[in-house]
């Protein structure tokens, strides 16, 4: 059966927008629905202040959404978007796109969830911090959008540039390639991000004097655990701008392929983990506030153990990429 | 849109190498330090109890940026490394905010700011822990726990490097990425501005504090 290459372009980016819009949709659904049951909690605990727990729930499920709205955007473009040359490299192109940003939107989507649930329960605590603790849940869910952010620039990047006079053997591999590496390690360090987040908002509803404190370690422990999806995003930036040598055998395009997959899913665990390591020091800080700097030491250096896996992972997919 | 990733580069051969200099980013790194020296001159010129507006601003990057200097490191430490801190704060936020004016872009759009300002900070971070562990002892934390383990080790703390300087890069790149597209795709109606003040000030603002914490963070780890 031979296909036009319109038509494999049609089914490609057909394909790539359900996949982006579908599993896009899972992480921000229930990241909503935990900052509801959180708000729920509120209510019950403190009547009284309905309104801004309610006003708190809707602004912390309107960031948790926008993880989604970036998946519904490329999807949109996929589906009504001009290819001016249709080739068979740019199909594949569009289809990594779709993985990219549908897998990347979910662990954001979770994740943003943390902080503005545990904003609402903090409201209803503590409700003299009500501007603090919306102000912490904005920056919390901000950072932990930038797994996010990361997979549409390399959605946006497979999508409009274009690839040019490249061989399409190796090279439609190295751009699907790209799309699971992004879209795939993101899951781990959105999710992880948000779970200190989530514990920021918590520490300031127990302990008002230690915003500063807590804030500072929530930024750096959000930033090493979004260690894990930078390394997806620099694989999958060498997958798309090297130049790969034209070949007729199979291999190079598979190893290309292994090399994604290896950094995507390597990159999944690591970022959970250190997310965890980063939400137990932003809590205990909370609690203790005078061992500030043995718990930082102490959340790094378990964040750095955790992450040498993804380290494995990104020198398996460098020795695909280069030696094989 | 067919302008993106097109750059204007200066290119000189010199011993069979090429050396590529970006231009526009020299520039702006230039205007952006340019501004701050500037800055620098107008906050402290006319010193007084109560300071104008212009040396308050200053006093208050001062203080808040080494009063966070001494909490992760300690005071000692703090004095040598205090100024680093506020310098880079300083430039990272300035640069990042460069972006939001028509016709200006952020030097930190470019991989090689965020990458050298890396690097430094490694050599920095590994500088101070030699000095204060001394080299046997500092060679020694590479072999934990076991000796084998050292090269994925020396991998580990090159991956620092890569990881700091690929998170500036990617949310300040990512988000004029960002700001393209939908300009392009909205023909620049109403969203644009709104895009320009969330990754500009907002991102900006936090990317340049987490670069500047992590540096310090990086070195007080080496120390401790």
């Amino acid at each position: 059966m031979e296909f036009e290459p319109q038509v494999i372009i049609k089914i490609a980016a057909y394909v790539g927008g359900g996949l982006c819009m579908g599993i896009g949709a899972v992480g921000a659904a229930i990241g909503e629905g935990y900052t509801a049951a959180l708000a729920n909690e509120a209510v019950s605990r403190n009547k009284d202040l309905s309104g801004d727990i309610f006003k708190s729930m809707l602004v912390g499920q309107a960031i948790a959404e926008s993880a989604s709205i970036f998946a519904l955007v490329i999807a949109i473009l996929l589906l009504f978007m001009d290819i001016p040359v249709p080739s068979l490299l740019k199909a594949s192109a569009l289809l990594g796109a779709g993985i990219s940003m549908g897998f990347g939107a979910m662990g954001s989507g979770v994740g943003s969830g943390f902080p503005g649930g545990q904003a609402c329960k903090g409201i209803s605590r503590q409700p003299k911090m009500t501007g603090r603790l919306t102000t912490n849940m904005l920056i919390g869910s901000a950072v932990c959008q930038t797994p996010a952010i990361f997979a549409l620039v390399v959605a946006l990047i497979l999508m409009f540039i274009d690839f040019g006079n490249v061989p399409l053997n190796p090279t439609w591999a190295a751009l699907l390639g790209a799309g699971i590496s992004m879209g795939l390690s993101a899951i781990g360090s959105g999710y992880g991000g948000g779970m200190a987040g989530g514990a920021s908002c918590e520490g300031i509803a127990r302990n008002p004097e230690t915003v500063s404190s807590v804030t500072t370690i929530m930024l750096v422990g959000q930033a090493v655990t979004q260690t894990p999806c930078i390394f997806g995003l620099l694989v999958s930036f060498i997958l798309m701008f090297k130049a790969f040598p034209e070949t007729t055998a199979l291999s190079p395009s598979m190893a290309l392929l292994g090399a994604g997959i290896s950094m995507g899913f390597g990159g999944l665990g690591p970022g959970i983990g250190n997310g965890m390591a980063a939400e137990g020091a932003v809590r205990w800080v909370a609690r203790n506030v005078k061992h500030q700097s043995e718990l930082m030491r102490t959340m790094l250096v378990g964040q750095a153990v955790s992450q040498s896996t993804a380290i494995y992972a990104m020198v398996i997919s460098l020795v695909l990429i280069f030696v094989v | 849109m067919k302008e993106m990733g097109k750059l204007h580069q200066l290119v000189i051969h010199v011993m069979g190498y090429d050396i590529a200099f970006n231009l526009e980013v020299i520039i702006m790194t230039w205007m952006v330090m340019a501004v701050l020296i500037f800055f620098g001159f107008a906050a402290s010129k006319k010193r007084a109890l109560l300071p104008e507006p212009v040396q308050a601003l200053g006093e208050l990057f001062v203080s808040l940026l080494y009063q966070l200097t001494v909490d992760a490191l300690d005071e000692e430490m703090a004095k040598t490394y205090g100024p680093l801190t506020i310098a880079l704060f300083m430039f990272l936020l300035l640069s990042n905010w460069f972006g939001i004016i028509p016709h200006l872009d952020e030097p930190t759009k470019d991989l090689n700011t965020p990458l050298s300002l890396g690097i430094m900070g490694f050599f920095i971070a590994h500088y101070a822990g030699i000095k204060a562990k001394g080299l046997g002892a500092y060679l020694k934390e590479y072999c934990t726990p076991i000796f084998f383990m050292a090269p994925l080790n020396v991998i580990g703390e090159l991956a620092k490097v890569v990881s700091i300087s690929f998170r500036l890069f990617g949310n300040i790149m990512g988000g004029a990425i960002i700001i393209l597209v939908v300009s392009y795709l909205t023909y620049s109606i109403f969203l644009p501005p709104f895009l320009y003040f969330f990754f500009g000030f907002f991102v900006g603002t936090i990317q340049a504090f987490v670069f500047t914490m992590l540096t310090i963070v990086y070195i007080s780890v080496q120390v401790k």
